[in-house]
C-alpha cells in the first residue's frame, strides 16, 4: 500500500517563482507522522488543543473548503502559519472572497494558498485578491508561469493586493506593482 | 458622454489582444471548443443555433454618432447588414464569423467600445434610465453612477466567478423607466430630506423561471457608500449564492431563502468592515465623473411651439408621432425623441446599417451628438429641439424609423427565439409580427392606449413576459409549440409579475387570444382615461379568463 501522507500533485509557485512546498497534506496529526509541517482539514484543526495546533516545533496549516465558513479563524489570524483555500473547480469563486477577507481585510499575516483547480486565466486574481502562493498541477499553467506570462491585465479598476494606486487618476483604479 | 482616458484604452486593447490570442489557437485546433469556451464568453462571443453571436456592450445605453456608425459599418462588413437591440441595451450580432472577431473587437475598441461582461457569471453590462440626463422628472442623472459601477466592475478579481450572472440597473426618477426592481441590484438615486444624493437599494429581483420583486434593503446609501456596500452584497452572494443548482443560484433564490432581514443583517454586518476602505468615494472623484455628463449648453428655441402647433394641425401622422414618441425635456423648448424600433410587422429591435448610419447622422446635426438604447429595444434621441421636431419626423420617415407607437400595443418586445436561440421552445419573432399586423391601424392603437405586450421563446424570459402587461411565454407541450399569457405584469415603481391565465393557445390561437383580452379590456374600462393596467388591477383576471376560456370552449 502507497503511503496517504503524501505532498499534493503539483508545483509550488509565489510571485517569485517556484519554490519548494515544506508542507505535506494530511487529514489527520497521525497520518502526517512526524513531518515539520502538515496541512490539516478545517474540521480537524478545529478539534486540536491549542498546545498541539500552535505548537512552536511544528508548523500546522489549514484548508479551507468553499462551503465552509473562514469565521472560526478569524480570532486566530496571528497565530495561524498557513491557511489553503481550496478551489475544487475554477469555476467555484467562493475562495476568492475569503481570501480578499483574510488578506485584504483582516491582513493575516501567514501563508495564504490557493489550492486545486488553478488555471492560468485565475492567476492574476488570485495574486490581486491576497494569495501569496499557489498549487498548480494544470501543465499549460505551469508551462506559462515558467514563461512569467501571467495573462494579466496592465491597469486595474479594484485595490488589491501586489497593487498601488494610479496618480492623478480615480481612487478605486490601481496599477500593478512593477 | 464618458471618454476614455489612456488607462481605459490600456485596459480595453489589452483585453483585445488576449482574445485574439485565444482565437487564433482556436483556430489553429490549439484549444478544443470546450476550452475556448469561457474565454469566447467573456469577451461576448455566444454559440447561437446557426452561428456565433457577439454581444456588443452599450453602457447605461448611451452612444455618441460615431459609437453608432461604427455598429452600422460592423454590420455592414461582418454581418449581413443589420444589428439587434436588446432588452438589455447591448447589440447583438447574429452572423459574424469567428475570424473576424478580434477585427470587429479592434474596430470597437477604436471608437471606446467592447464586448466584455456581456455574458458570464459576473456583474454584466449596467444598464440605466435611457431618458437618463434629459427627462423633466429626474432627480439626478444616474449614469455617472453606472460608469463608477461599469469601471470598478470591470475584470473584477473577486466577483469574476460569482454563481451565476449579475445585473445592476439605475435610475434617477421616481418613475422607474430601468425596471430596477427585476435586476440582482435596483439603485434608486434619490435626495433626502438635507437634499444629499444617495440610493434606495433593492436586491434580488430578477425574472427567469422563478420570477421575484426586488426588495429594498436601504431606503437611503449615501453616494460615497456605493461601492463598498454594493461590495459587500456581492461578497454575501459569492459566498452563500447556491452553486449546486443553476437555476436556484441567482442572488433572488438568496434573498428568498435566507430571508430579507437576515440577508440585510448579513450585508450590514460586512459592511462594517469595508465602508471606510479604499473604495469609500471621494466626492471629488464622482464629481469628475459626473463632469462627463453634464448637461449640454441647450441653446435657447422658443420658436419651436409656435411652429408646433402649425405642423400638427397639417399633418394628422405627425402630431400622433409627437403625441406618441416625444416625452418632456427638462428644457421646456426641448423634448426627447424615441425613435420606434418596432415597425407594423416587422422585427423589434433589428436596424440595418442604413438606419444606423441615419439615426446617427440625426442625433449628430439636431441631438448634442448622442443617442440612446432602451432597454424596450428602442433608441432614442435625447436632446432635440421642438423647433426641429418637424424635421427630424421627416428624416426619420425615410427610412421606416418614424413609427408613432411608443408604449402601445405594437411596441412589443420579444427575445430572439426559436428563430436564432438555441434554449427556445417555441418562436417569438413571427408572434410578435403578426400582433403587430393585427393591432397595426393607428386610431386602433391610439384608442386602446398604453399597453405593453412582451415576448419570451421560453422560460428564461429574456423577453420580460413576466412584467409584461399581457405576457407570452412560449412552451413545449407534446412536441408543439404553445403560448401561455399571464397579465397584470409590470417592470415600473410599482412593480408586479403577471398571473398566468390558464392552459396555452397555439400559434393560430394566440393573436386571437390576444385581441379577446383587448376586447375585453375595451369593454370594461371606465373611460379611455383607465389604462389596460389600472383596469387589470381594479376588476383582476376573472373576466379575462372568462373572455378567453369561454370563448374558446365556444369556438372548439
Ligand atoms: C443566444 C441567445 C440567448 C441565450 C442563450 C440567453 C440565455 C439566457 C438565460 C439562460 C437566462 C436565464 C438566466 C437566469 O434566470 O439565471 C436569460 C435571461 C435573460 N436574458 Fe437572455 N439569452 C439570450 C438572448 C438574450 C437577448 C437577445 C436578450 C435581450 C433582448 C436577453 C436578455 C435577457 C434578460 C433581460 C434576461 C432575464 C432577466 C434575468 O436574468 O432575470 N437575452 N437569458
Ligand atoms: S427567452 Fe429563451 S428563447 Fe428567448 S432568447 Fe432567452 S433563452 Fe432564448
Amino acid at each position: 500500500m502507497s503511503d496517504i501522507s503524501e505532498k499534493p500533485a503539483g508545483e509550488l509557485w509565489g510571485r517569485e517563482g517556484f519554490r519548494e512546498d515544506l508542507y505535506i497534506t494530511a487529514t489527520s496529526l497521525d497520518e502526517a507522522g512526524d513531518a515539520p509541517a502538515v496541512i490539516l482539514p478545517l474540521a480537524v484543526w478545529l478539534g486540536l488543543e491549542d498546545d498541539v495546533r500552535f505548537a512552536t516545533n511544528r508548523r500546522i496549516g489549514v484548508s479551507v473548503a468553499p462551503g465552509e465558513n473562514i469565521e472560526p479563524l478569524l480570532g486566530l489570524l496571528d497565530r495561524i502559519p498557513l491557511i489553503a483555500l481550496e478551489f475544487p473547480a475554477f469555476n467555484d469563486g467562493r475562495s476568492y472572497s475569503k481570501a480578499e477577507m483574510l488578506k485584504n481585510q483582516r491582513h493575516f499575516k501567514g501563508e495564504l494558498r490557493a489550492v486545486g483547480d488553478v488555471l492560468i486565466d485565475q492567476v492574476a486574481y488570485m495574486l490581486r485578491t491576497g494569495f501569496d502562493t499557489l498549487k498548480v498541477s494544470h501543465a499549460v499553467t505551469l508551462e506559462r508561469l515558467a514563461d512569467h506570462n501571467l495573462h494579466d491585465v496592465p491597469v486595474y479598476y479594484q485595490p488589491g493586493r501586489g497593487s498601488h494606486t494610479a496618480p492623478g487618476t480615480y481612487s478605486w483604479r490601481r496599477v500593478p506593482v512593477a | 458622454m464618458y471618454r476614455y482616458d489612456e488607462f481605459d484604452h490600456a485596459f480595453v486593447s489589452a483585453r483585445v489582444d488576449q482574445f485574439k490570442d485565444q482565437v487564433e489557437r482556436r483556430l489553429a485546433g490549439e484549444l478544443t471548443e470546450d476550452q475556448f469556451r469561457p474565454l469566447r464568453l467573456m469577451n461576448g462571443v455566444y454559440l447561437q443555433l446557426h452561428a456565433y453571436m457577439l454581444r456588443v456592450a452599450i453602457p447605461y445605453g448611451t452612444l455618441s454618432s460615431r459609437q453608432m456608425r461604427k455598429l452600422a459599418h460592423i454590420a455592414r462588413h461582418y454581418d449581413r447588414g443589420y444589428g439587434h437591440f436588446t432588452t438589455r441595451q447591448n447589440l447583438q450580432y447574429n452572423w459574424p464569423a469567428l475570424k473576424d472577431m478580434p477585427k470587429v473587437l479592434d474596430e470597437l475598441a477604436s471608437v471606446e467600445m467592447h464586448a466584455l461582461q456581456t455574458s458570464g457569471n459576473c456583474i454584466r453590462n449596467v444598464t440605466a434610465d435611457h431618458f437618463a440626463g434629459a427627462a423633466a422628472d429626474e432627480v439626478a442623472d444616474p449614469r455617472p453612477y453606472a460608469e463608477i459601477l461599469r469601471q470598478w466592475s470591470s475584470m473584477h478579481p473577486e466577483f469574476s466567478y460569482l454563481p451565476r450572472k449579475f445585473k445592476i440597473a439605475v435610475t434617477g426618477a421616481e418613475r422607474d423607466r430601468a425596471a430596477i426592481q427585476v435586476h440582482d441590484i435596483g439603485l434608486h438615486l434619490k435626495k433626502n430630506e438635507a437634499g444629499d444624493l444617495g440610493f434606495a437599494v433593492y436586491v434580488g429581483g430578477g425574472q427567469g423561471r422563478t420570477p421575484m420583486v426586488a426588495k429594498k434593503i436601504r431606503d437611503f446609501l449615501p453616494v460615497e457608500d456605493l461601492l463598498t456596500y454594493t461590495t459587500a452584497i456581492m461578497r454575501v452572494y459569492n459566498l452563500n449564492g447556491r452553486r449546486d443548482n443553476k437555476y436556484k443560484a441567482r442572488i433572488k433564490i438568496l434573498v428568498h431563502e435566507t430571508g430579507t432581514e437576515e440577508l440585510t443583517r448579513q450585508v450590514e454586518t460586512e459592511w462594517q468592515v469595508l465602508k471606510d476602505s479604499d473604495l469609500k468615494l471621494p466626492q471629488q472623484d464622482v464629481d469628475a465623473i459626473d463632469s462627463y455628463f453634464r448637461a449640454p449648453n441647450l441653446p435657447q428655441r422658443p420658436e419651436g411651439w409656435s411652429g408646433l402647433a402649425a405642423a400638427r394641425k397639417a399633418d394628422h401622422a405627425f402630431a400622433t408621432w409627437v403625441d406618441q414618441n416625444v416625452t418632456p425635456h427638462k428644457n421646456p423648448d426641448y423634448g426627447v425623441v424615441t425613435i420606434s424600433l418596432k415597425p407594423i410587422g416587422g422585427i423589434p429591435g433589428d436596424a440595418t446599417d442604413a438606419q444606423m448610419d441615419l439615426v446617427a447622422d440625426i442625433a449628430e446635426k439636431f441631438s448634442q451628438d448622442e443617442i440612446r438604447v432602451s432597454h424596450e429595444q428602442n433608441l432614442v434621441l435625447p436632446h432635440v429641439a421642438i423647433a426641429d421636431l418637424r424635421i427630424v419626423y421627416d428624416l426619420l420617415l425615410t427610412d421606416g424609423l418614424a413609427t408613432a407607437n411608443a408604449g402601445l400595443i405594437t411596441d412589443i418586445i420579444a427575445c430572439p427565439g426559436l428563430d436564432y436561440c438555441a434554449l427556445a421552445n417555441a418562436r417569438s419573432i413571427p408572434v410578435a409580427q403578426r400582433i403587430s399586423e393585427r393591432f397595426g391601424q393607428p386610431d386602433r392603437q391610439a384608442d386602446i392606449g398604453e399597453l405593453k405586450i412582451k415576448i419570451s421563446g421560453c422560460i428564461n424570459a429574456c423577453g420580460h413576459h413576466h412584467v409584461g402587461h399581457i405576457g407570452i411565454l412560449g412552451v413545449e407541450k407534446k412536441g408543439e409549440e404553445l403560448y401561455q399569457i399571464s397579465l397584470g405584469g409590470s417592470g415600473d415603481e410599482i412593480c408586479t409579475i403577471g398571473d398566468i391565465t390558464g392552459r396555452g393557445f397555439s400559434s393560430e390561437e394566440i393573436v386571437d387570444a390576444v385581441e379577446t383580452i383587448v376586447d375585453r379590456y375595451l369593454e370594461i374600462r371606465t373611460d379611455k382615461e383607465e389604462t389596460f393596467l389600472a383596469a387589470y388591477r381594479r376588476v383582476g383576471a376573472a373576466p379575462f379568463k372568462d373572455a378567453l376560456y369561454s370563448e374558446a370552449a365556444n369556438a372548439a
